[in-house]
């Protein structure tokens, strides 16, 4: 069956020394992911933990919503809400516009993607610069994250050094080596550090009980953002909240083993309120979140943390890549999150599955990210999206399977398939003998061989 | 309704089964030297340098060993020799340039080599804008795990913010090349005290 992911991986299959090397960055992550878990002989019991942590505050999430308001407000933050992207936008426009805001130094944020935020406020003016180096890499180039974790790991180190060349950073002209480029990236963004009006960040977790939000970094770049500037601004799904430090303890040590395979970022940073002389808004965002809690379905894909674990072990986003889904996150969870938010655009993912289930394995929240989209999949002939090939298909095959009689015939006739030429067996029309060869029928059916008391226990 | 109502009642309107927060109880991993555990995390994984401190030592002559060709140091900690004060610049971008940032650490996690920082000074910049960083860490604060990081972790009411730094700054956005370095502190040494 052709979709739209089906076709785009097509293409991206087309350059196998491309196709390798994403395979194998991905594959490493996982590799790296598996030596940590397998230190802590507490693992599966931190995932469990996670996962009930989730589902407890995910079905509380109004009152504890309501505790962490209370306690961020005392601490001298303001808390927005916004129902949707384009409340969401008009509250950053609004904020910004307040502080007559120029630039604005922008640490990594999925949401800010998902609201398409940085192109509303180019639109209004606002110099928008990204700070995490993949995405400013990105950003440059004018394409989007390929993944949550490590948005621009497409991009070759060539590349790079071309971009940065063109953008005047890199005054070594064909010099590629990773460590220069990020030396030049590491000026470039400081000089944008020194003179921005505002710092904006995303929130990994944010913490009902203190009010804080928490942000993990590598590079210091969220940091950075809120250092110098004196304007801060939080944007966090409602999702991402957790009752307490406890709760922390058992996120911190799955979040960056999941996602990096690392025992830790480098900064975990708990922001309690504002820098003094400053300000710190925080924009709590349910764009269809409330929603997804009364999906019976798929309420759990709300346990996400996005660390991209199931992206990183998922064997058919290793070899499409990021960019071969319709939705702007791609694997496992991406396919979940498409569908909820538009199945008519994103049922396009719902084939780039092969239900091996290794995505439920290494999610640390424990979500069912296979289960979902199998029951995604039985749903798509009510949505009018089933593949009308497969469909007759089934169709033979039902009338097959209820009359044994014609089951018996046609089994015994099956073998003539063996002798028959390959262009009939392997036409285009039927999708599944493209990349697969036919499978050799037996002479006698198994049904035979036992009758005929061939068949040894 | 304003939004935030609107939110809440969709939020309690769509909950249908609610579940219990788990029992937190199992038993964590826990070494049985969490000092030689961190000094091991933080001088492999973590990519930080270690230096001991023993109670007689002159701590600026340790600076200076540590980073003998840094020219602006700047600190707020007490006995330290300092070209700079983050409590006293006028503006956070008057620490740009700092060599190496002195600052004191708090509780620390042998499991990462996470170290707490409280925000104890007015400018916060020092944390990240140092070229290089030296966090100074008493070997009584050092714990196994986060479980028992985050039961003593301290915040300073007048700053409200607080930061775990495990090694300098890296990034390995470009094609997985790991490098140290990326926005905040290139290096980063531990002054481990008794």
């Amino acid at each position: 069956m052709s979709t739209k992911h089906t076709i785009a991986a097509e293409k991206f299959l087309q350059n196998s020394e491309k196709v390798t090397r994403h395979d194998q960055t991905f594959w490493s992550v996982r590799v790296k992911r598996d030596a940590q878990s397998q230190e802590l002989p507490e693992w599966e019991e931190l995932r469990e933990a996670a996962s009930q942590i989730k589902k407890h505050t995910i079905t509380h999430l109004a009152e504890y919503l309501e505790k962490f308001e209370k306690n961020a407000t005392k601490n001298g933050a303001i808390v927005h809400w916004a129902k949707d992207a384009d409340e969401y936008n008009e509250i950053v426009m609004d904020i910004l516009h307040k502080h007559q805001v120029k630039k604005v130094v922008k640490s990594k944020s999925m949401l800010t993607e998902e609201c398409h935020l940085n192109d509303h406020l180019i639109k209004h003016g606002i110099d928008v610069v990204e700070t995490d180096l993949g995405e400013r890499i990105l950003q440059m180039m004018h394409l989007a994250p390929s993944h949550i974790v490590m948005p621009a790991i497409h991009i070759t180190r060539e590349q790079v050094g071309r971009c940065f060349e063109d953008y005047k950073i890199s005054p070594e002209v064909g010099n590629y080596d990773p460590t220069y480029l990020t030396r030049c990236a590491r000026y470039h963004l400081r000089d944008n550090f020194m003179t921005a009006d505002c710092g904006m960040t995303g929130g990994n977790f944010g913490i009902a009980e203190t009010g804080d939000i928490v942000v993990c970094t590598n590079e210091g770049n969220a940091d950075m953002s809120t250092s110098i500037p004196k304007l801060h601004i939080v944007s966090m799904g409602l999702e991402k909240l957790i009752p307490d430090y406890k709760a922390m303890g058992v996120f911190h040590r799955l979040l960056a083993r999941c996602g990096t395979g690392q025992s830790t970022t480098v900064y975990t940073s708990h922001f309690r309120g504002p820098r003094p002389g400053g300000e710190m808004h925080i924009i709590l965002v349910d764009n269809g979140r409330s929603k997804i809690l009364g999906n019976e379905e798929h309420w759990q894909t709300l346990k996400c943390m996005r660390c991209g674990a199931c992206m990183n072990t998922c064997p058919v986003y290793r070899r499409t890549g990021g960019y071969s889904y319709t939705y702007f996150i791609p694997g496992p969870i991406g396919i979940n999150l498409g569908m909820l938010k538009d199945p008519d655009e994103n049922y396009h993912n719902l084939p780039a599955c092969s239900l091996c289930c290794s995505c439920d394995n290494v999610c640390p929240a424990k979500v069912d990210l296979s289960s979902q989209i199998y029951r995604w999949r039985q749903g798509l002939d009510g949505m009018g999206h089933a593949d009308p090939m497969k469909k007759f298909m089934s169709k033979g095959m039902q009338v097959l399977f209820e009359s044994p009689g014609l089951y018996t015939t046609a089994l015994k006739f099956a073998p003539i398939a063996n002798h028959l030429p390959k262009f009939i067996t392997e036409i285009k029309l039927n999708g599944w003998a493209q990349g697969r060869e036919m499978p050799v029928f037996a002479k006698q059916s198994f049904h035979e061989l036992w009758k005929k008391g061939k068949v040894k226990a | 309704m304003s939004t935030r109502d609107e939110i809440l009642d969709n939020l309690r309107k769509n909950v249908r089964e609610t579940y219990d927060m788990p029992d937190l109880g199992f038993k964590k991993r826990i070494f049985e030297d969490p000092v030689k555990a961190f000094i091991e995390t933080t001088t492999t994984t973590a990519g930080a340098k270690l230096m001991e401190i023993k109670p007689n030592d002159d701590i600026n002559e340790k600076i200076h060993e540590a980073y003998p060709d840094a020219k602006i140091i700047s600190s707020n900690v007490p006995g330290i020799k300092a070209d700079r004060n983050p409590d006293t610049v006028a503006e956070a971008q008057d620490l740009d340039g700092t060599d190496v940032g002195v600052i004191m650490g708090g509780v620390a996690c042998a499991e990462n080599g996470c170290i707490w920082i409280e925000q104890t000074m007015k400018e916060k910049a020092i944390c990240f804008i140092s070229e290089c960083l030296i966090v100074i860490v008493s070997k009584k604060n050092i714990v196994s795990n986060m479980h028992e990081a985050y039961e003593h972790i301290q915040f300073n009411e007048k700053y409200n913010f607080g930061t775990f730094i495990s090694g300098p700054s890296k990034t390995a956005d470009i094609e997985q090349s790991l490098v140290y370095g990326a926005q905040a502190a290139r290096g980063l040494t531990v002054f481990l005290t008794e």
